[in-house]
C-alpha cells in the first residue's frame, strides 16, 4: 500500500518495507544450505518444506485479514484442530471423504462467523473474543473425540493428500497457493478488498465514508475461518490422523508469519505474497531446526524471539520512515 | 532588544519536496509574531523543526544565546518552546488533567520517593482552564469533547508548562468569535508578561487584530517581513497568492426568487437519540447555499451526522426531490446521493494509510458499489482519471497523485477530502467546516466550486464557524442554538451581530 515512487535516493526503510521478506527468505536458505548442504536442495526436502509450509500459510492468510483491520484472531488454531477433527470423525462414519472435506470447510467458515456475530455484538476486542473462543474450540475438540485422536481414513482420502504435483508441489501447497491467489485478487483487485485497507487505516474515517465496519469485520472473520478449516483438512491429510490436541500454539506462527510478510501489526498495511512469503519462511526454519536436531522445546524458544524481532523491526522501520 | 530565538538560513528537503528554502525568522519577547502563506508553504514546517518534531537539512536555530543545528524534541522544551499543533495532538484516552501534564507531570517527595504531585497538578490546570476558557471537569475523557474544546485543551497544555515562546499553529480553525476573542486576550496577556509569541492562521482578519509583525511564506521562500500595523489586507493577500480576491459570492438571483425554486432537500424533525438535536426542520431550493451557524455544540454537525446516518436518530425524515430517502448508515446515504465532508480531518477524513489517488476513490467506489458495498472492482483507470481531475481542479499541492495523503500540508489534506466528495458527484453535499485550514486564495476557489455546484442544480448546505465566510457565501443562515434551530435570517442582509445575538441567547 505504501508504494512511494516520489522517493529518490536509497533509504533503508523503503528498501526494507518492499523487500525484506524476500532478503530474510533468501538468508534463511543460504544459511541453511551452508549448515546442512545435503538437506536443502535435494528431490525429498523441497516437498517436505512445502508440506510444512502449507498449514503455515493457510493459517497465516487468515490471520492476515484479522491483522490488516488491526485486529486479531487468535482462534484459528482450535479452528484448525476442530474442523480437522470434523473431517476426520465424518470420514470414520463412511461418510465420502470429499464430503467431510467440504463440510470441514465449511465448519471453520461458520466458526469464523461465529466470532464475527460475536464481535459484532459485543463491541469487545477481537482478542478477548478469540481467545475465549480458542479455548471453547480446544475444549469442543476434546468433547467429540473422545479425548482420543482419529485415523484409519479412506484410502482415496490418505492417496489425494500425500500426492505430489512433478513430484515437487504437494497437494497441501497447491491448495494454499490456490487460496493465496484468490485472496490477493479479493485485496488487490476488489472494492471490498479495498475497504478492509481504509477500514484498518482509519476505521471511523471509514466509517463515516460509508463503509460498513460490523458487515467487513464479519467477512473478514469468517474469510479467517475458512482459512483455518482449509488449513485442518491439509494437517489432517499430512499426518493422517487427526489428534485431540491438534494445532495448539498454530496460531503464534500464523501471527509471525504475517508480521515477517510486511503487515503492519497497526493495520491497514501489507501484502498477500509477503504472507505466503513469511508462511514459506515459518516452514522453512521449522524444518531447518528439524534437520539440525534442534528439540521441540528449543523451537519453541526461536520462534518466540523472531516474533518479537520481526515486530521490532516492523515499529523501528515505520517510525524511522517518518522523519 | 535580542530575539528569543532566531532561526537563520533553514532549508528542509522531504523525498521529492524542497519545503524551506534558506529561511530566516526570528521571535521577540513581548511580541506575536504571525506567519502567513498559502497551503503548503511551509508554515508547519517551519514551526516542527523548532519544536524538534524536523530537523532541518540546514540552517542554525539561535536559542538564548545558544547556537543549534537542529533541535530534539526535548532541548526544544528546555528551551522554553511550546507548540500548539494545526492537527490536534490531544491523547483522546486521557483526561484533560492528564493531557495538560502529558510528559511532564509534577513530582514531589514523599518518604524518600519522587511521586506524582496529583495536588499542584490539579491547581495549575484550574489557571491554565480558566485562562483558555474550558469549562469542563478536568477529570473528562478528551476524547469526549467537541473538537473546539479540544483545541482549547491543546492551547491550555502549551500554557501549563510555562513557555517562553508558544507557538500557535492555526488555534482558532473550530473556534467562533467569543471564543476567537478569549484567547486572543490570552495572547495578549502572554505578551505583557514578555513571551513571544508565533501565530499562524488562514483568517485573515484576525492577523491585524492580534499580530505585531507578519512574515509572507510563499513555496518554501522567504516573501518579506511586515509591521501588522503599515500594511492592509489586501496587499498581504497579494502577497500570498498574488492575485486579488473577490468578496461575496452569493447567487445571481434574490432570495425572493429562489425561494420560488423547487425544494430540492429537505429535513423534518430530526431528533437524535441522544438529543443534541431537537426537532429540526428545514428546506433547500434549488440553487441556493445554506448555511448553518451557531455556537460550539448548537447541534448543528449533530443534526447532519443523524441526516447522514453516521449516529442514530430518534425520528424525522429526509426528503430528496420529494422522494423520502431511508437512511440507517452513510452508505445508504451515500448511496442515495447525499455527500458530507467531516469537520474533524484527522479523526474522520482520511485514511492515513492511503495515497491521494486511493483516498479520492473512496467515495466515487462507494457510490457506485454493489452489495452493501462489498461488491465491485477496481479500476486503476479510473481511480487515475478522479485524482487526477480533482487534484488540478482543487489545485492541490502534491508530487502526484500517489503521494502519502498524510504527507501533505493541512489545507491540501482537507482539498483531498473534498476531491472524494465532487469525484462521487453527490447530489447534495454536507459542508462541515469545508474551507478549515485553508488559505484565502483557496478558499474563493472553493466558494466559487460550491456555487457553480449550487447553480447546477446540486444541494449545498453548509456549516461554518466563521461568521464572515457565511455572510459572503450563504444565500440564506439558518442559527442553531442549544440542539435547536431558531431562526433563518437573509444572508445578504444579515449582520455578525444577528448570528451571535440569536446563537447567544433563549
Ligand atoms: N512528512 C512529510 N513528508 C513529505 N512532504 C512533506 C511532509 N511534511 C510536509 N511536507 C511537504 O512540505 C510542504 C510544506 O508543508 P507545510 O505543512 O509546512 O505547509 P503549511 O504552510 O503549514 O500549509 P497549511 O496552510 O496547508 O497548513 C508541503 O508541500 C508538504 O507536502
Ligand atoms: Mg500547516
Amino acid at each position: 500500500m505504501s508504494d512511494n515512487n516520489t522517493n529518490k535516493g536509497f533509504s533503508f526503510a523503503t528498501f526494507w518495507q518492499r523487500f525484506g521478506t524476500i532478503t530474510i527468505l533468501l538468508l534463511l536458505l543460504v544459511v541453511l544450505a551452508i549448515a546442512r548442504p545435503n538437506a536443502v536442495f535435494s528431490s525429498t526436502s523441497i516437498p517436505q518444506i512445502l508440506r510444512q509450509s502449507a498449514v503455515n500459510i493457510l493459517l497465516a492468510l487468515g490471520e492476515f485479514f484479522a491483522i490488516l483491520l488491526g485486529y486479531i484472531d487468535l482462534s484459528i488454531s482450535a479452528a484448525c484442530g476442530l474442523t480437522g477433527m470434523c473431517s476426520a470423525l465424518l470420514m470414520r462414519a463412511n461418510c465420502p471423504w470429499v464430503l467431510a472435506c467440504i463440510a470441514g470447510v465449511l465448519c471453520g467458515t461458520m466458526i469464523g462467523a461465529l466470532n464475527g456475530f460475536m464481535i459484532n455484538k459485543t463491541g469487545l476486542h477481537p482478542f478477548i473474543i478469540t481467545l475465549g473462543m480458542q479455548t471453547v474450540y480446544f475444549g469442543l475438540m476434546l468433547v467429540v473425540s473422545n479425548s482420543s485422536s482419529v485415523y484409519g481414513f479412506p484410502a482415496g482420502f490418505s492417496k489425494f493428500m500425500n500426492a505430489t504435483l512433478w513430484g515437487v508441489l504437494p497437494v497441501g501447497a497447491i491448495i494454499a497457493l490456490i487460496t493465496a491467489g484468490i485472496l490477493w485478487f479479493l485485496t488487490a483487485r476488489t472494492k471490498m478488498g479495498r475497504n478492509l485497507y481504509a477500514l484498518g487505516g482509519n476505521r471511523e474515517a471509514a466509517w463515516y465514508s460509508g463503509i460498513n465496519v460490523h458487515r467487513h469485520q464479519m467477512l473478514v472473520y469468517m474469510i479467517s475461518g475458512t482459512c483455518a478449516g482449509l488449513a485442518g483438512i491439509v494437517l489432517t491429510g499430512r499426518l493422517n490422523a487427526a489428534a485431540p490436541t491438534a494445532g495448539t500454539g498454530y496460531e503464534t506462527f500464523a501471527i509471525a508469519a504475517t508480521i515477517i510478510g510486511g503487515t503492519s501489526f497497526f493495520g491497514g498495511v501489507g501484502k498477500i505474497p509477503g504472507v505466503v512469503a513469511g508462511g514459506l519462511i515459518i516452514g522453512i526454519i521449522n524444518y531447518g531446526m528439524t534437520v539440525m536436531m534442534i528439540d521441540a522445546s528449543m523451537q519453541k524458544v526461536v520462534m518466540g524471539a523472531l516474533i518479537i524481532i520481526a515486530v521490532t523491526l516492523d515499529h523501528l522501520v515505520s517510525t524511522s520512515a517518518k522523519k | 532588544m535580542e530575539p528569543l530565538i532566531r532561526m537563520v538560513g533553514i532549508t528542509k528537503t522531504f523525498p521529492g519536496v524542497k519545503a524551506l528554502d534558506g529561511i530566516s525568522f526570528d521571535i521577540m519577547p513581548g511580541e506575536v509574531h504571525v506567519l502567513i502563506g498559502e497551503n503548503g508553504a511551509g508554515k508547519s514546517t517551519l514551526m516542527k523543526i523548532l519544536s524538534g518534531v524536523y530537523q532541518p537539512t540546514s540552517g542554525k536555530i539561535i536559542c538564548n544565546g545558544r547556537e543549534y543545528d537542529q533541535l530534539s524534541t526535548k532541548t526544544s522544551v528546555e528551551e522554553g518552546i511550546a507548540i500548539v499543533y494545526q492537527e490536534l495532538s490531544v491523547i483522546n484516552e486521557l483526561s484533560i488533567l492528564e493531557n495538560l501534564f502529558v510528559g511532564k507531570l509534577p513530582t514531589k517527595k514523599f518518604m524518600g520517593l519522587s511521586v506524582v504531585d496529583f495536588k499542584s497538578m490539579r491547581e495549575k490546570a484550574k489557571v491554565v482552564l480558566e485562562q483558555v476558557g474550558l469549562h469542563h471537569d478536568p477529570d473528562t475523557l478528551v476524547g469526549d469533547l467537541a473538537v473546539p474544546d479540544k483545541q482549547l485543551c491543546e492551547i491550555a497544555k502549551a500554557l501549563v508548562s510555562g513557555a517562553k515562546v508558544i507557538v500557535l499553529d492555526e488555534p482558532t480553525t473550530s473556534l467562533t468569535t467569543s471564543e476567537v476573542e478569549r484567547l486572543h486576550g490570552l495572547i495578549r496577556e502572554l505578551k505583557a508578561k514578555g513571551c513571544g509569541i508565533v501565530y499562524i492562521s488562514h483568517k485573515m482578519k484576525e492577523l491585524k487584530a492580534i499580530g505585531d509583525r507578519i512574515t509572507v511564506l510563499k513555496d518554501g521562500t522567504y516573501v518579506g517581513t511586515y509591521p501588522a500595523a503599515e500594511i492592509t489586507l489586501d496587499e498581504l493577500i497579494k502577497l500570498m497568492v498574488g492575485r486579488e480576491i473577490k468578496g461575496t459570492y452569493f447567487a445571481d438571483e434574490s432570495v425572493d426568487e429562489l425561494m420560488t425554486h423547487p425544494v430540492i432537500f429537505e429535513a423534518q424533525g430530526i431528533t437524535r437519540s441522544d438529543r443534541t438535536c431537537r426537532d429540526i426542520s428545514f428546506q433547500l431550493h434549488e440553487g441556493e447555499i445554506l448555511g448553518f451557524a451557531g455556537l460550539v455544540g448548537a447541534g448543528r454537525t449533530e443534526t447532519m451526522e443523524a441526516i447522514f446516518g453516521a449516529v442514530p436518530k430518534s425520528s424525522g425524515k429526509v426528503f430528496l426531490k420529494g422522494k423520502e430517502l431511508h437512511i440507517k448508515e452513510p452508505y445508504a446515504a451515500i448511496k442515495q446521493g447525499l455527500g458530507m465532508l467531516t469537520e474533524d480531518r484527522r479523526k474522520l477524513g482520511f485514511a492515513k494509510n492511503f495515497t491521494c489517488k486511493q483516498n479520492i476513490s473512496i467515495e466515487p467506489y462507494i457510490k457506485e458499489s454493489t452489495w452493501g458495498g462489498l461488491g465491485g472492482m477496481l479500476s486503476n483507470a479510473k481511480e487515475e482519471k478522479w485524482a487526477n481531475e480533482q487534484i488540478s481542479a482543487l489545485n492541490v499541492k502534491c508530487t502526484g497523485p500517489e503521494q502519502m495523503t498524510v504527507d501533505l500540508s493541512g489545507g491540501n489534506q482537507q482539498k483531498v477530502i473534498l476531491g472524494k466528495w465532487m469525484a462521487a458527484g453527490s447530489e447534495v453535499l454536507i459542508f462541515d467546516e469545508p474551507t478549515k485550514g485553508i488559505d484565502v486564495g483557496s478558499k474563493s476557489e472553493i466558494y466559487i466550486l460550491m456555487r457553480k455546484l449550487a447553480k447546477a442544480g446540486k444541494g449545498v448546505l453548509m456549516i461554518s464557524s466563521e461568521q464572515t465566510e457565511l455572510l459572503s457565501v450563504c444565500d440564506r443562515i439558518a442559527v442553531f442554538h442549544g440542539g435547536e434551530l431558531k431562526a433563518v435570517l437573509e444572508g445578504k442582509t444579515a449582520t455578525e451581530e444577528d448570528i451571535v445575538r440569536i446563537s447567544t441567547t433563549e
